[in-house]
């Protein structure tokens, strides 16, 4: 449906100098399939995906869209752009629009769909995103969730065979990414080919049919999702797929200015950006009792928490230099911070003696 | 509401206005020695404005026009007034509560001005002069006008037309009994004088007035055959024009408040009688209608031409090409930088100079000109607000850059830049109300000739107020009821 040949991009900054973003991007996209675009920040993924419908026209290589060469000159690109919707991140609704007018926009001015047909239809799918009694707000009255949800009913209205989806939950509030999430979902089971930048590890690997991982301008790895996140080939996609997000608190002499209510702070700021807030709690209060409690005779402690995106594991682990056998004793009570955590674990390491608390 | 309660407010300072009569004390001068250590006020760049300044002690105000002039020593803003003393007739001192002082001692010859190099028209006044000075016709004529003496007889058509052409006149006052307005058309001491000449001379005669300041840059530029008004030939002016023999001797005269009061009539009766003198009186109201519907036209010419001029203009400024929105740049830094009114004389008397186009459609073309630089940034500024991705949107959906624009962009950008649009309208609306600088008769124009030959300063300035006001609102009301809704 979409073959994609030697596609590269270089943008020409304002000094002068040139930046290459996309080098050689090849792949082949069949009808249905829901494909998953992940790799590190500035490799190109969204260049790559706006580059398909030319909304940022490539400097080298060819697009095939069902037979023909987009990329020739003359190509009327509307004709393209009328059978690949896409959705964006910051949304880009029609501010002067009401949601309802939003989504019959496209299909009676560009399609001659009549207005009544066209209205019917998109209550219809206003329903099915879960927004039916919002038919005739204006966007600057919804929440982004409610937002992204409009933008996908908009898209969805011209009967579209490919969805390219930009990062549609990056600009999100952490509490909003599930609702457009699972409208996605719904959306992938229906068999509408997909095409979605994300950085959503947990959805890319639920979701999809087929995972690209994008580094270094090219595809550098591209598999079924169990290929990608579990037995990955390249070093690269390892060190992105089993990368952790982590989070370091030193507490030591030479920091006598240790706020322990502010690591709360920080606790709970991590958990919501890394979309787990089920653990903030949890994570401030053992920490809160290890710290000012259990292991207030260590002067020399180092606690860290860190989360595993792909395996979903939040761990909160306390690391107390020189240490050779383990701080906790049978007269501590340790039955909150247990009860607090999955899993209590103790580990002498090389540097030091580790306890540590599975969240 | 908020309009009903401007409208109060104008018409209570205006009461306030009317009311107010010149109750500084009277000033004892009995010769022009006595002008020593006192205000006085002259016509700016009037002869008279050269000599007194010189004169060490003397506190100058200048005003443009022989009405202001009045009205100031009226006001005491100033003691006395100097100007030629054949300019008032002792009903207009009288209503105005002034009388004359004293004349000066000097006599000047007043005299037509003609461009230099002109070797057709003046050697033939000078010819008509010298003939009506043998005959004794030209005293008479002076009696006449100034001491209301018999009229003389018709002037009889030359019987040879000379052309069609008619001689371009501008005349540089405003006031019985040099130049004034009576049945709707020009007469006068100087007006008569030229009507005779160009009747002798077998050519028509065209009339038209204009501040001194642009009748001397006219006659440079070839835009009229003579002017007058009482000219007296200085070593400066010559400089620049060529002066005929002179047609009359005048004195200065020394006018100072009377001190008499005048007899109070009702408030009523004053505000009728003004009334009276500013509109019924020989049809005057009609000199308000014509500036208006002048005042009028150029305003919508000049925002349609120029709203036309500011699409191109805004293309320009959002064009890919470096150079294009360079041009665009330099062009509106042009027309923000110098003001409107020497945009105006520069344009009817260097660039149109040699055009034979009427002022009217100068000041079209140059208040559109205007016009197309400040509605062109509106546009622009106002297209660039609409954030980047409302584009990709529409492009996304499979519209054209086009279809993008009229039905994305476009009713976004409508609803940031109109209201700047208006208002710049607006100020486009009382703009034109300089025009009277290149001889075209619009409103403002028209209040002025009131005043100087009524000498009712207020009624007129108010009347214009008022509707210059009221234009401003309709033309609002008007914006605002073409806006499109979507």
């Amino acid at each position: 449906m979409i073959e994609v040949k030697h596609l590269s991009k270089t943008f020409v900054n304002p000094d002068g100098s040139s930046t290459t973003v996309l080098t050689d991007v090849n792949c082949s996209i069949g009808p249905g399939e829901v494909i998953s675009i992940i790799g590190p920040s500035g490799t190109g993924k969204s260049t790559f995906l706006r580059a398909l419908n030319m909304l940022e026209p490539p400097t080298g290589g060819e697009i095939w869209f069902d037979g023909e060469n987009i990329m020739a000159k003359g190509y009327p690109l509307e004709k393209m752009r009328k059978r690949m919707g896409m959705v964006f991140q910051d949304f880009n609704l029609f501010p002067h629009m009401t949601v309802l007018e939003n989504v019959i926009f496209a299909p009676v001015r560009i399609h001659g769909i009549p207005e009544a047909k066209a209205r019917e239809e998109a209550r219809e799918l206003l329903h099915k995103v879960g927004l039916s009694g919002r038919a005739d707000s204006y966007p600057s009255m919804l929440s982004g969730g409610q937002k992204q949800r409009v933008a996908i009913a908009r898209a969805l209205a011209v009967h579209p065979e490919v969805i390219l989806f930009d990062e549609p939950t990056s600009a999100l509030d952490p509490a909003m990414v599930g609702e457009v999430l699972s409208v996605m979902r719904q959306l992938a089971t229906e068999g509408l080919t997909m095409l979605i930048v994300t950085h959503e590890m947990k959805f890319a690997r639920d979701v999809s049919t087929r995972i690209f991982f994008m580094n270094k301008g090219i595809i550098y790895e591209d598999g079924t999702p169990e290929q990608i996140f579990e037995h990955p080939e390249r070093s690269a996609t390892k060190a992105f797929i089993q990368r952790i997000h982590k989070q370091v608190f030193e507490i030591n002499p030479s920091s006598p200015g240790f706020d322990p209510f502010e690591m709360g702070t920080e606790i709970h700021r991590f958990c919501n950006k890394y979309a787990i807030p089920r653990c903030a709690e949890p994570a401030t209060e053992i920490a809160k009792e290890m710290v000012m409690k259990h292991l207030r005779p260590y002067d020399n402690l180092t606690v860290r928490l860190t989360y595993g995106e792909i395996r979903d594991v939040a761990e909160l682990d306390f690391m107390i230099e020189g240490l050779s056998h383990t701080p906790l004793t049978p007269e501590m009570d340790l039955s909150r911070v247990r009860s607090l955590s999955k899993e209590l674990i103790e580990e002498p390491t090389s540097r030091g003696f580790r306890v540590k608390f599975r969240l | 509401m908020r309009m009903k309660n401007n409208l109060f407010w104008t018409a209570l300072l205006a009461l306030a206005l009317v009311s107010c009569r010149g109750d500084g004390p009277r000033v004892d001068i009995k010769s022009e020695a006595d002008l020593a250590g006192r205000k006085i006020v002259t016509v700016a760049g009037s002869y008279y404005d050269g000599k007194y300044s010189a004169q060490e002690g003397v506190d100058m105000l200048r005003v443009n026009t022989e009405a202001d002039g009045l009205m100031a020593v009226r006001q005491g803003l100033a003691d006395a007034f100097v100007i030629d003393e054949v300019m008032f007739s002792q009903e207009t001192l009288d209503q105005m509560g002034l009388e004359k002082a004293c004349s000066g001692e000097e006599c000047f010859p007043c005299a037509f001005a003609f461009p230099k190099g002109d070797d057709e028209l003046l050697p033939a006044f000078n010819e008509f002069l010298a003939q009506m000075r043998q005959d004794g016709s030209l005293d008479a004529h002076a009696a006449h006008w100034i001491e209301g003496g018999p009229e003389l007889p018709q002037q009889e058509e030359n019987a040879v037309k000379r052309s069609d052409e008619p001689i371009r006149y501008l005349i540089v006052l405003t006031t019985a009994p040099i130049c004034f307005l009576k049945d709707g058309g020009w007469t006068g001491l100087d007006v008569d004088l030229m009507r005779r000449f160009a009747a002798w001379y077998g050519r028509p005669l065209q009339v038209s007035d204009v501040p001194i300041g642009s009748a001397m840059i006219a006659l440079q530029t070839g835009k009229a055959d003579v002017m007058s008004g009482c000219l007296f030939p200085t070593e400066e002016r010559r400089q620049h024009v060529t002066f005929s023999d002179p047609y009359y001797y005048c004195r200065p005269g020394i006018f100072v408040r009377s001190g008499a009061t005048v007899a109070r009539k009702p408030l009523w009766e004053r505000v009728k009688n003004s009334f009276h003198q500013s509109f019924v009186a020989e049809g005057r109201w009609k000199l308000i209608v014509y500036g208006l519907l002048m005042t009028i036209a150029i305003t919508l010419l000049s925002i349609l031409l120029g709203t036309l001029l500011g699409i191109g203009f805004c293309a320009m400024l959002l064009s890919r090409r470096k150079w294009l929105r360079g041009c665009a740049e330099g062009y509106s830094a042009f027309m923000q930088g110098i003001p409107t009114l020497v945009l105006l004389l520069i344009m009817f008397y260097v660039v149109f100079a040699s055009a034979n186009v009427t002022g009217s459609f100068v000041a079209v073309v140059t208040f559109a000109l205007f016009f197309a630089s400040s509605s062109g940034t509106v546009f622009a500024s106002s297209i660039q607000s609409v954030p980047r991705g409302q584009w990709e949107a529409g492009y996304a959906l499979g519209f054209t850059k086009f279809g993008t624009f009229r039905h994305v962009v476009y009713p976004q950008a409508l609803k940031i830049g109109f209201g700047p649009y208006v208002s710049h309208c607006i100020s486009l609306l009382k703009g034109t109300s300089i025009v009277g600088y290149i001889a075209v008769q619009d409103l403002t124009r028209a209040s002025d000739l009131l005043r100087s030959q009524t000498y009712e300063a207020f009624m007129p300035l108010l009347a214009i107020t008022v509707v210059y006001f009221l234009l401003a609102w309709l033309l609002r009301l008007m914006l605002n009821l073409a806006m499109p809704k979507k």
